[in-house]
C-alpha cells in the first residue's frame, strides 16, 4: 500500500488521481481481522490520512475527549468525541459527502469503530478509520500536535484487589468512573460516580478536592492523563485503577 | 586621490565597528536570565546536566525575540532528539510514547536544574519508575529490594521493560500476549543464564538450562509460548522471592494454589513437581537421578547388543553372498521351479492391518513427538510448523497413542485367546504349556537359546547358520519388546497427558521421571526400528531393499524351506502345508505394499540421519 501512496505523491495536486485513490480506497482497507472494528468498518493506514488531508478536503476526527484531543493530536484534527458525534458533527460537517476520517487513541480503542458506525447512520457516506489510531500514526513517524497540553504528574495505580480492600474499609473515597455514560451503566462499581471524560473540564466542580479520588477508565489507557488533569486542578490525593475496568471484569471472571 | 580614498575607509570601518560594538552590547543586554530570573534557571541551571548549553541550544523555536519579550510569543516545545538522537529514536516507539504520549521531561523531572545521579544507576530508575509505577510487589521486595540495598546484579525496572524503549505489551490488556511472554522470558533467562552473575548471588546457575529440559521448556522454545508456563508465571511479575520466603509463589506452602493456577483440580502432591530439576544432582534428585541412569543404561544395552549383532550378520551374509557369487554357486533346492514359487500364507489379513496401523500410529508419534525431544534444532521447528502449530502436534500426538494404545489391548487380548483358546475349561491346563512354550508361540524357549548361539557361530565361521521354525528370537524379541515398550512408554505417556489426574495416583515428581522415561524411551523404540528391525527385515542382503511380507501376507514355499526348515517339516508332519498355499498376490496389493513401504522405510532411513545430526552436529 505504501507504495502506492508514494506514487500518488510524485503526481503532487492531480486531483485525478485523488479521484483514482478514492475509487480504489475500498480495496486498499487492511484485510487483517482487527477485533475492535465494527461490521462494514473501513480502515486505513497513515500514509494514506496524509496523502488525503494533502489532495482532499479532509475531515480528520480525533474521536477521544476534549483534553485528551486537544493534549496531542494529528496536526488539523477536529475534536469530538464520540458521546457527541450525534450532536456536533452534522452542524460541523453539514454535507454528507465530506471525506471523513475518525482515529482515537491507540490500537486498543473501539471509539473510531463507534464513531463510524454513528456517522453512517447518520447519513455520511464517505467514512474511513485510522487503523490503530494514533499508535499508528506515531509508529509511522508523524508528529503530533499539542494545543494545550496536560501537564505530566506521577500517579500511583492500584490493583483492583486493593480497590476492594479500600471499600470493604469504607474509607471516605471518592471512585471516579470516566468511562461513557453507556458503559457506567453496563456495569459500575458501588458508590462510583460517573463523570465521562469528555465532560470531565465541565464538570469539575463535582468533584471534592478533599477527599482521595479514584479514577476508573475502560482499559487503564486513560485514566492516566484524567488523573494528570485533576492534579494540576488541584486535586493532590488521585490514584487510578490498574487496567481499567475490562482489567477488573476479567479477574473477576477468571476468579 | 589615493589618501582621500585611504581616509573614507577608515571612516566606515570605524562606523561599522562602531556599530557592530553597539548592536553586541545590545544583544549581550537582552540575556534569557534577565526576565527568568529565579534560582531555577540562574544558579540551577548553570550547575545542570544541561549548564555548558545555552537556553537558544533547546528552546530555538522562535520567530520573534521581541515578541516573546512581550509575553506575544511562547517559544514550541522542545525536541530534545537533535542532540539525544539516538534515544529519541528508541523512545519513539516505546510504551509511553506511542499510548502515553510522555515527553522527556514527564519522567525526567525539572529538566532545568538535572543532575547527574548521586546514587547507582539501579537505585535511581527503581525510584524514578516506582513514582507512577507503584509495584509494592517489587520496590519492596525480590529485586526491587536487592536494587536498593546496593545489590549491583540484581535487575531493576529497566533490565526487563527497557529505559527508553518500554515494550508496548501492557499485561493489563491481555493483548500481545505472545510477545509479552517471549520478550519477558526472554530478559530473565539473559541473566540467569549468566553463570558467573548467578554464582555470585547464590542462585542456580543452571536454571535457564534445565527449565528448557522440562516440557515447559520445551514447548515455549518451539515458539508457542502462551500454551505453557513461562518463568513469570510461577515466579510472578514482580514478587519474585526465594523459595525460603513464606510469601513466595515458589515457597512450598503456596505451590498447590502456584501450580493450580493452570492445573486445575490437582492433589496437593501434585506440587511435588520438579520445575527444573538436574537429573544429574543425586543428592538432591535421587529419584531422578537413578531414573535418568536406568534409561540411559538400557539404551546404551540395547544398542550395543543390537548394532554388534546386526553389524555381524551384514558381514556373514554379504561375504557369503559374494563368495557364492565368485564361484557361481547356486542354491539346491528340492523343489521344481514352480513348486518353489507357490506362495504359503504367513501372515493374516488382521495381522496385516494391524501392522500398517501399527506403523501409521508410530510415525505419527515420532515426527510429531520428536520436535518436542530436539526442540532447538531448525527441522523441529520446521515440523512443528507444517503440523500447525505445537497445539496440533500435540493433537495428533494423542490421537496416534490412541491408535497405539487400541492395538496393544488387541494384541492383549489375543495373546489371551492364544493362551486360553475356546475349550480351554474343557481341555485344563494339559495343553496349555506346550502352546505357550511350542512353535506357534512367541514367548522366548530354549531352541532360541540354542539358535542364537548357533547363530553367533556362523557369524565368526564357526558353524553352519541356523534353521528356524515358525518365530525366530529376534522376531520374538521385536514382540515382546513392545510390551515393555507400551509399559513404559504408554504408563508415562498417559501420565503425562493428564497430569493432574495422576496425581491423585502419584507424586508429582513422578511426572519428572514420566518426562525421562518417555522421551529416552522414545528414542530407543525409534532408532531401534529404524536401525535393527529394517535391517533384520529390510536391508539384510537376502532381502535388500525390502520385504513386503507383512503386507502381501505371504512367501514362496522355498523362503519357508530354506529359512524355516524346522517350521516346513512340522507343517507338513501336520498335514497344515496345504491349508496354507495361496493365490500369488495381486499386482494392485503388490503396488500398494511396495509403495507403502518404502516410503515408511526412507522415511525411518530419513529421521535416522537427521537424528544423528542432531547428535554429533545440533
Amino acid at each position: 500500500m505504501g507504495f502506492v501512496v508514494h506514487a500518488f505523491q510524485r503526481t503532487k495536486g492531480s486531483k485525478a488521481m485523488a479521484v483514482v485513490m478514492l475509487c480504489i480506497l475500498p480495496f486498499l482497507c487492511s484485510c487483517k481481522a482487527a477485533p475492535l472494528q465494527e461490521k462494514g468498518q473501513k480502515n486505513i493506514n497513515p500514509q494514506t490520512v496524509v496523502f488525503l488531508m494533502k489532495e482532499m478536503s479532509t475531515a480528520v476526527i480525533d474521536t477521544m475527549s476534549y483534553l485528551e484531543c486537544m493534549d496531542h493530536r494529528i496536526p488539523g484534527s477536529h475534536c469530538i468525541a464520540l458521546e457527541e458525534i450525534d450532536k456536533k458533527l452534522p452542524s460541523a460537517f453539514p454535507n454528507k459527502n465530506t471525506l471523513l476520517i475518525f482515529y482515537c487513541e491507540s490500537d486498543r480503542c473501539p471509539r473510531a469503530g463507534r464513531a463510524f458506525e454513528k456517522a453512517k447512520q447518520l447519513g455520511y457516506e464517505n467514512i474511513y478509520v485510522l487503523e490503530d489510531g494514533l499508535v499508528a500514526w506515531k509508529r509511522a513517524g508523524y508528529e503530533v500536535e499539542t494545543i494545550q497540553r496536560v501537564r505530566r504528574s506521577p500517579v500511583i495505580s492500584i490493583k483492583s484487589s486493593k480497590i476492594e480492600v479500600l471499600l470493604k474499609e469504607k474509607k471516605d473515597l471518592f471512585i471516579l468512573d470516566i468511562r461513557s455514560e453507556d458503559a457506567f451503566e453496563a456495569n459500575h462499581l458501588d458508590g462510583a460516580k460517573n463523570i465521562p471524560f469528555y465532560m470531565l473540564h465541565k464538570r469539575l466542580a463535582e468533584i471534592p478536592k478533599n477527599v482521595p479520588v479514584i479514577v476508573i477508565d475502560e482499559n487503564g489507557k486513560r485514566s492516566f492523563l484524567a488523573c494528570c488533569y485533576l492534579i494540576n486542578s488541584g486535586i493532590k490525593d488521585v490514584t487510578r485503577l490498574f487496567g481499567g475496568m475490562e482489567t477488573m471484569v476479567h479477574q473477576k471472571r477468571n476468579k | 586621490m589615493i589618501k582621500k580614498h585611504l581616509a573614507m575607509t577608515l571612516i566606515l570601518f570605524l562606523v561599522f565597528v562602531f556599530f557592530s560594538f553597539d548592536a553586541y552590547a545590545a544583544r549581550l543586554n537582552i540575556q534569557c536570565s534577565d526576565c527568568h530570573n529565579s534560582e531555577k534557571f540562574k544558579a540551577g541551571f548553570k550547575h545542570s546536566v544541561h549548564g555548558n548549553t545555552g537556553c537558544t541550544s533547546c528552546h530555538t523555536s522562535f520567530d520573534s525575540l521581541d515578541k516573546h519579550i512581550i509575553l506575544r510569543e511562547k517559544p514550541k516545545l522542545i525536541s530534545c532528539g537533535t542532540c539525544h538522537s539516538e534515544i529519541e529514536k528508541q523512545y519513539r516507539n516505546s510504551f509511553h510514547s506511542l499510548y502515553e504520549d510522555f515527553k522527556c521531561y514527564d519522567c525526567h523531572y525539572d529538566i532545568h536544574t538535572l543532575k547527574p545521579e548521586k546514587e547507582s544507576f539501579k537505585v535511581a530508575v527503581t525510584k524514578n519508575c516506582t513514582k507512577c509505577h507503584t509495584n509494592d510487589e517489587y520496590a519492596l521486595s525480590g529485586h526491587g529490594a536487592a536494587v536498593m540495598k546496593g545489590n549491583k546484579d540484581s535487575a531493576t525496572c529497566s533490565d526487563c521493560h527497557g529505559l527508553h524503549d518500554t515494550k508496548a505489551y501492557h499485561t493489563s490488556g491481555e493483548v500481545y500476549l505472545l510477545e509479552a511472554r517471549e520478550f519477558y522470558n526472554k530478559t530473565c533467562k539473559a541473566c540467569h543464564s549468566n553463570r558467573e552473575m548467578m554464582e555470585r548471588n547464590n542462585i542456580n546457575p543452571d536454571a535457564v538450562k534445565q527449565y528448557e529440559e522440562t516440557y515447559h521448556g520445551k514447548v515455549f522454545d518451539l515458539g508457542y509460548a502462551t500454551s505453557v508456563a513461562g518463568c513469570a508465571d510461577c515466579h510472578t511479575n514482580h514478587n519474585i522471592l526465594p523459595k525460603s520466603n513464606p510469601a513466595s509463589t515458589i515457597h512450598p506452602k503456596n505451590l498447590t494454589q502456584n501450580c493450580g493456577k493452570c492445573h486445575s483440580g490437582i492433589h496437593p502432591r501434585f506440587a511435588e513437581y520438579k520445575a527444573h530439576p538436574n537429573y544429574r544432582d543425586k543428592e538432591r534428585y535421587p529419584q531422578l537421578y537413578v531414573s535418568f541412569l536406568l534409561m540411559a543404561g538400557l539404551l546404551l544395552v540395547t544398542f550395543v547388543f543390537f548394532w554388534t549383532h546386526t553389524l555381524l550378520w551384514w558381514r556373514k551374509v554379504y561375504w557369503e553372498k559374494h563368495h557364492m557369487e565368485e564361484l557361481g554357486v547356486k542354491l539346491e533346492s528340492p523343489f521344481t521351479h514352480k513348486e518353489g514359487i507357490q506362495r504359503i500364507k504367513r501372515f493374516s489379513v488382521t495381522d496385516r492391518i494391524m501392522h500398517v496401523l501399527l506403523i501409521i500410529s508410530f510415525f505419527g508419534l515420532v515426527i510429531t513427538g520428536f520436535p518436542l525431544k530436539y526442540h532447538s534444532t531448525p527441522w523441529a521447528r520446521t515440523i512443528i510448523r507444517v503440523l500447525g502449530g505445537a497445539h496440533n502436534a500435540g493433537l495428533y500426538h494423542r490421537i496416534a497413542a490412541l491408535i497405539l494404545i487400541g492395538l496393544f489391548l488387541y494384541t492383549l487380548w489375543r495373546s489371551f485367546r492364544f493362551a486360553f483358546p475356546k475349550g480351554f475349561r474343557k481341555e485344563g491346563w494339559k495343553g496349555f504349556f506346550a502352546r505357550i512354550f511350542g512353535p506357534d508361540s512367541l514367548l522366548p524357549n530354549a531352541q532360541d537359546w540354542r539358535q542364537f548361539k548357533a547363530m553367533v557361530k556362523w557369524f565368526f565361521g564357526k558353524g553352519k547358520p541356523p534353521t528356524f521354525g515358525r518365530w525366530t528370537y529376534w522376531e520374538k524379541f521385536d514382540f515382546l519388546a513392545v510390551f515393555w515398550g507400551m509399559i513404559a512408554i504408554g504408563g508415562s505417556g498417559v501420565t503425562l497427558w493428564a497430569p493432574e489426574l495422576a496425581s491423585y495416583v502419584y507424586p508429582g515428581w513422578v511426572l519428572n521421571i514420566a518426562s525421562i522415561v518417555h522421551s529416552e524411551e522414545a528414542l530407543l523404540a525409534a532408532l531401534f526400528i529404524f536401525t535393527v528391525h529394517f535391517f533384520n527385515t529390510h536391508l539384510i542382503p537376502s532381502k535388500f531393499p525390502m520385504d513386503t511380507i507383512i503386507f502381501t501376507g505371504s512367501y514362496k514355499l522355498e523362503e519357508l524351506w530354506r529359512f524355516r526348515t524346522p517350521e516346513y517339516e512340522r507343517l507338513v508332519k501336520e498335514g497344515k502345508l496345504e491349508s496354507l498355499k495361496v493365490k500369488h498376490p495381486s499386482i494392485t496389493l503388490k503396488i500398494i505394499s511396495s509403495m507403502f513401504g518404502h516410503a515408511s522405510l526412507w522415511i525411518g532411513l530419513l529421521f535416522t540421519l537427521i537424528l544423528l545430526w542432531t547428535f554429533f552436529f545440533a
